[in-house]
């Protein structure tokens, strides 16, 4: 899958779980950017990336994840 | 400190120090703890500070630890959630399996105990709830009321009860001695000795026993293989012109919760199918989350209900 096509659908699922009208993607937006983004919501972002690209995340992946481009370049990974 | 934090906070010593402790122990929870707090009005700030006086009055002397207990505990619930946001379900279903993980393992129980009592004080629905029981009741419960708590926990409701409801007495019951004695020595230290604390099954009860005037079930509920069929048996002891309180938590995952209500219908139905009428009611979302978006997204929402018998 093209890296632009994994950030357009990572955009539409932070818009729905994060309760956003808009988002315009960055890859260095994380947590401190996003008001709604908290330890909570965070929790269902990642099911959401789950069920989105079918996979399971460990939680050392969960935990390790800095931003949004560092989520893109694991689902490259998980998706290769 | 944070000072958005401590703007909010304002001059609330012991909401303050709990802060701070917590802090301490978990930096990173800054922002979690201002968003909590800064959604809570003037009354439920007054109520944060005298929960936060009962916890330390409780457990102030060992306040680093609870605190250090307090992350741990948010770090079992955050891997519930996860499980629960992955596969549709509460974990455990049974009260063998949560008793086998949670309530014999006397290791897991005094972190997960002291995590519970800053919650308290620190989450916004647990603080919310705790506000509209505190307001209310005393408006719709009868005078010299006799009252019940079951599944007191450190007792904080009856405590609140006794010291500002004008009730004539108070019982307690929870299944476990243990349980029971750690209730007794709570109210102690909270300078209320006058509570009558029993080891009870709420499901023994029966139309011979004696009546309470004012029965409270807040987050028992969930813990329960059956809650419907201990609402309908705790009926048989609602006096007349009695009152129960439940709050009971929906799409809230835990370690030892185990029947999982997705809907304020759900919960409502609690009361409504087995002999209640509800009176009123509140609901309140995590972080003080609207509604609406609470429930779409499967976050946790506290429903309290004050109910009389039909």
């Amino acid at each position: 899958m093209e890296r632009s096509a994994i950030t357009a659908q990572l955009t539409e699922i932070m818009i729905d779980v994060f309760d956003l009208d808009e988002l315009e993607y960055r890859d260095d937006l994380s947590a401190a950017d996003i008001e709604e983004w908290d330890s909570l919501s965070n929790i269902r972002f990642m099911v959401a990336v789950e069920k989105e690209f079918g996979f399971r995340l460990s939680n050392s992946e969960i935990e390790s994840l800095k931003n949004v481009g560092e989520m893109v370049d694991l689902i490259e990974r998980k998706l290769a | 400190m944070n000072d958005a934090l401590l703007g909010i906070i304002g001059d609330r010593p012991a909401t303050r120090t709990i802060a701070l402790a917590i802090l301490d122990a978990w930096p990173d929870h800054a922002r979690y703890l201002e968003k909590s707090l800064s959604a809570r009005t003037v009354s439920e700030l007054q109520t944060t500070e005298l929960l936060a006086q009962a916890a330390l009055t409780l457990e102030g002397a060992r306040l680093p630890e609870l605190a250090a207990n307090y992350r741990w505990t948010c770090d079992r619930l955050r891997e519930e959630e996860l499980f629960f946001h992955r596969e549709g379900r509460y974990r455990l279903t049974t009260f063998a399996e949560a008793d086998a993980e949670v309530y014999s393992n006397d290791a897991y129980m005094e972190r997960y105990v002291d995590g519970l009592l800053l919650s308290q004080v620190m989450w916004y629905n647990h603080v919310a709830s705790c506000t509209y029981y505190f307001t209310q009741a005393p408006g719709l419960i009868p005078s010299d009321a006799k009252m019940l708590e079951i599944g007191p926990g450190h007792g904080l409701m009856t405590y609140l009860a006794v010291r500002d409801f004008g009730l004539s007495a108070a019982t307690v019951w929870d299944l476990s001695p243990v349980s029971v004695e750690h209730t007794r020595s709570a109210l102690a230290r909270l300078g209320i000795g006058s509570v009558n604390c029993a080891v009870r099954n709420a499901l023994s009860v029966s139309e011979t026993d004696d009546k309470f005037d004012f029965v409270v079930l807040s987050e028992v509920l969930e813990h329960i293989e059956d809650p419907a069929e201990v609402m309908r048996k705790l009926r048989a002891i609602v006096a007349p012109q009695g009152l129960v309180f439940v709050n009971v938590p929906i799409n809230s995952p835990s370690p030892d919760h185990l029947y999982l209500m997705r809907t304020p219908d759900e919960a409502r139905d609690l009361l409504r199918k087995t002999g209640f009428e509800i009176m009123s009611e509140a609901m309140f979302a995590t972080q003080g989350m609207k509604l609406e978006r609470a429930l779409k997204n499967a976050v946790t929402v506290s429903v309290c209900m004050f109910a009389r018998p039909v």
